[in-house]
């Protein structure tokens, strides 16, 4: 419980940071857990990360087997996209970096 | 009579006479050849427009023929000869017949074929109904070539007195159609005598060659036919011997045959062999062998719960909620809570799995990234990264920390449009960067701060008051320079923390002193807030306010032990104490601080402190500082305001005592270059530099009618240091003047500064202040002495004029 706290707090946190757009937590099939986003926007971005972060991944192992994938950072023009991958989730910030 | 049997045609006038003509051809003919022909029989066809004309030899010749079965039209033309049309399509009246004629054969069954052929074409050829081809064929698709072979024996046959081909009765050789009785084992076993006969050759398909070899014996007579056949052609021309007609060739109504078959779908597969799946599988087969023996373990133990709860689905996360399902529940209901519960068990163990903290934690971090990187990277002294659109400095400037006051932005857009504009001449200044602040730590005094040993990042910082009146409760925080919103560790606690500091030995331990008298221990890898360990049973406890705490490692050669690390303490009861961990806190006391009479002080001696009543003969302490080469020696400053010099050998008296200051001091440090010079600073606004052997003060700073609270060395120059006092923050450099200080930064109204702290490997100083914020400061175009790290400061100094203090 003391757990569940402490991540709810920190998701709390993290929405409320200058610059962030939205915070999404989507399951591996790509049902989203907890967003901020409205469902569309959320099933989209799941969709297509998700597809991104395979390819990533696979660009690493292929590298290297022993190596993985830890996080993934996309900048645009516009915002920037964090991404934390999983084998059961994917954690999604987009941001928008103050300079 | 060439043409008699080609030109049966449709038209039933001819057929008459042709017939009859035929008729009486046919049949004398039959007579002699029915020795020669037998009876032949078309094969089995499935497609069979069966149509044959048969004709018995035994048949009376009459004039009439009786063809197809079912017959009763006659037409007699005026004659009284019968001139019925012949039909075009004759069943099969040969049903019969294969019986009598099979009769003869051995072992042959009539199910095997049925003398029938088909013909598409509507010639009929009666005379050539008397002979059947019967083939040998075994199997169906033969059938159609016997069909053409048939055809074309037909064709042949229309000119049978020709001398055509004839398919000549040969000796049946009947295939054994699937037998329809069910065999019996005995059956099976007999012995089956079968006979096998060769045929003789049946020719389907004679091509004879049109061409003749040269040299063959027929050439002369091939030549010669050709010659005449030229001599033929050329006189047909215009002769009247040969007249043109024309033909029409019946051609036969094609009928187009088209066969669908099943729609063949087709299917791609195609993987990808990539690096780490082949080094998945393969770590996958090493483990397998593991997996086997833990999955049986598993599997019965799952088994068992299984059915006792009717759980229709596996659960990838089994939780407690699989446990609060009832046996005498409706299964529907259970089982559609069940699904609804799965998915949010699943979505709810997502949440609560560690890794899913860790991604929060490292998301936070890059978000604090993005937001601080400009601060971050001149703390670091790393390049700043510039967005390539142009900003206003203001925009650029309102995105810094929540919470910031609007003065302090206007003050540092003053300096930043100061720095953009000349960076050059201005001279050296604090740039600050950020600061640590949350809700948490509002409106705390912050009392302490402390690096860690190890991780440079890292940041104790304390927060208590410092009075009597304003005690509140206290905080106590880890901070990562790498998150500047939110602590790392929080222990709060009802009382204020006067002092912190991280450990050297075992860098994950954080010593808090609070301001009733209690020590506590706290491991920060763990992120319980429980102490690890905790001074306040402890029977020797301090009374007062602990004001600073500090782990010394001391060489302990006589025992043997390389470096034992112990804990400082100095608290307002006037004890100073040496806490060790064995089993728990041990406290034994270094000194116990007397007050000092003020004899020898002439100016003392209306004040007699004889004839004052003493609350106390202890005197409060509020610093120490052990000497960086020799442990054993520290100096200590007292309420009083003495410095007294201390040995760890001795805890009933002092080596030295240096009296300067007139208020309680505050702070005590060495400096980390010069082993003789140190720094004090206390409440009656004066910071004294002292050197170790020298009794009175080297110099002295008065810069303002506040209290300084804190004081300290930098750790890059001898000649700097930075001192905190009520209202601003001072850089001193001695190099430069030992009458101003360098830099001076002006405290918000309100808001006091209480400690100051440098940074170890880059330039920046932190100060803390009484709203609760750790400012983060970068020093700026300092100058560079060349000679910093010297410790002949004293010759700098003594050079110099040295004030007496006034």
């Amino acid at each position: 419980m003391i757990r569940k706290t402490e991540v709810e707090e920190t998701l709390k946190r993290i929405q409320s940071h200058k610059g962030v757009i939205g915070t999404m937590v989507v399951n591996a099939e790509g049902i989203p857990i907890r967003t901020t986003l409205d469902n569309s926007t959320t099933v989209q971005y799941a969709g297509l990360l998700h597809q991104l972060t395979i390819k990533a991944k696979s660009t690493i192992r292929d590298i290297d087997p022993q190596n993985d994938l830890t996080f993934l950072r996309i900048r645009s023009k516009k915002h920037e996209i964090m991404v934390a991958p999983d084998k059961e989730y994917l954690l999604i910030v987009i941001q928008n970096p103050c300079e | 009579m060439s043409g008699s049997p080609s030109s049966i045609r449709k038209s039933p006038s001819h057929l008459s006479s042709t017939l009859q003509s035929k008729k009486s051809i046919s049949f004398t003919e039959k007579g002699k050849e029915t020795l020669k022909k037998g009876y032949a029989g078309a094969t089995q066809s499935r497609m069979s427009v069966s149509r044959n004309l048969f004709i018995l030899p035994e048949m009376k010749m009459t004039e009439k023929m009786n063809i197809s079965s079912g017959k009763i039209v006659q037409v007699l033309d005026k004659n009284g000869v019968d001139v019925t049309p012949r039909p075009l399509y004759c069943p099969d009246p040969h049903a019969a017949k294969p019986n009598k004629l099979l009769s003869s054969q051995e072992g042959s069954l009539g199910s095997d074929f049925i003398a029938s052929y088909s013909m598409y074409q509507n010639t009929i050829n009666p005379s050539v109904m008397g002979q059947f081809t019967r083939s040998v064929l075994g199997s169906s698709t033969v059938s159609k070539s016997s069909i053409s072979t048939t055809e074309s024996i037909a064709g042949d046959l229309e000119e049978p007195y020709k001398g055509g081909k004839l398919a000549s009765f040969t000796d049946l050789r009947v295939m054994r159609a699937a037998p329809e009785t069910v065999l019996t084992k005995e059956d099976l076993e007999k012995n089956v005598e079968i006979l096998l006969t060769e045929t003789d050759t049946l020719r389907f398909f004679d091509l004879p060659t049109v061409m003749v070899s040269v040299e063959s014996e027929d050439a002369e007579k091939v030549t010669q036919r050709n010659k005449k056949y030229e001599i033929l052609c050329k006189n047909r021309l215009g002769n009247d011997l040969y007249v043109e007609r024309m033909m029409q060739t019946f051609n036969g109504a094609p009928k187009n045959k088209d066969v669908q078959c099943d729609k063949i779908i087709m299917e791609d597969q195609g993987i990808m062999a990539t690096t780490w799946d082949l080094y998945d599988s393969y770590s996958a087969l090493e483990l397998s062998s593991l997996a086997v023996k833990r999955s049986a373990i598993e599997s019965s133990s799952k088994a068992s719960v299984l059915p006792r709860e009717r759980d229709q689905r596996l659960l990838g996360s089994t939780t407690d909620k699989n446990s609060e399902a009832s046996s005498l529940m409706d299964i529907e209901n259970v089982i559609l809570t069940k699904v609804h519960e799965d998915e949010e068990d699943h979505a709810d163990a997502i949440l609560k799995s560690d890794k899913f903290l860790q991604d929060l934690f490292f998301m936070e971090r890059v978000i604090m990234e993005n937001i601080f990187q400009p601060k971050l990277a001149a703390y670091r002294q790393l390049p700043v990264l510039k967005e390539p659109e142009p900003e206003e400095p203001k925009e650029f400037l309102e995105g810094e920390k929540v919470g910031e006051v609007e003065e302090e932005v206007k003050k540092e857009e003053e300096e930043e449009i100061e720095i953009n504009a000349e960076q050059s001449t201005i001279p050296a200044n604090l740039e600050r960067l950020w600061s640590f602040s949350c809700d948490l730590t509002k409106g705390l005094n912050v009392s302490s701060l402390a690096w860690n040993k190890i991780n440079p990042d890292l940041l104790a910082v304390g927060y208590g008051h410092f009075g009597f009146k304003e005690q509140k409760r206290g905080l106590a925080c880890c901070w990562s320079i790498k998150n500047p919103m939110w602590p790392e560790r929080v222990y709060p606690s009802p009382y204020g923390v006067t002092a912190v500091d991280f450990s050297i030995g075992t860098p994950n331990l954080l010593a808090v002193g609070y301001y009733n008298g209690t020590i506590m221990i706290y491991n920060v890898q763990s992120s319980n807030n429980v102490p690890v360990l905790d001074s306040s049973e402890s029977p020797q406890k301090h009374l007062g306010p602990v004001w600073q705490l500090q782990w010394i490692e001391q060489d302990r050669g006589t025992t043997g032990d390389d470096k034992r690390e112990f804990l400082v303490s100095i608290s307002a009861d006037g004890r100073i104490s040496k806490w060790v961990i064995r089993k728990g806190l041990y406290c034994h006391d270094l000194m116990r601080l007397k007050r000092t009479t003020a004899g020898s002080n002439v100016k003392g001696g209306d004040k007699e402190k004889k004839g004052e009543a003493l609350l106390s003969r202890q005197a409060p302490g509020m610093c120490f500082a052990f000497h960086p080469k020799d442990t054993n020696i520290y100096l200590t400053g007292t309420e009083e305001g003495h410095i007294h010099k201390c040995s760890c050998s001795y805890n009933e008296q002092y080596l030295e005592t240096y009296r300067g200051h007139k208020g309680p001091v505050y702070k005590v440090t060495w400096n980390p270059f010069c082993p003789d010079i140190f720094l004090s600073c206390s409440a009656d606004w004066g910071v004294i530099i002292w050197q170790q052997e020298n009794l009175q003060p080297l110099l002295s700073f008065y810069p303002t009618t506040h209290v300084v609270y804190d004081i300290t060395w930098s750790p890059k120059s001898s000649y700097i240091f930075a001192a905190a006092n009520e209202s601003r923050v001072e850089i001193w450099d001695l190099h430069v003047s030992i009458l101003d200080p360098l830099i001076v930064n002006v405290a918000n109204p309100g808001i006091k500064f209480t400690t100051v702290l440098f940074a170890k490997h880059t330039d920046c100083l932190l100060v803390g202040d009484s709203d609760g914020q750790v400012a983060v400061y970068e020093l700026r175009n300092m100058p560079s002495a060349s000679d910093s790290g010297r410790g002949d400061i004293i010759n700098t100094l003594l050079g110099s004029k040295s004030n007496q203090p006034g």
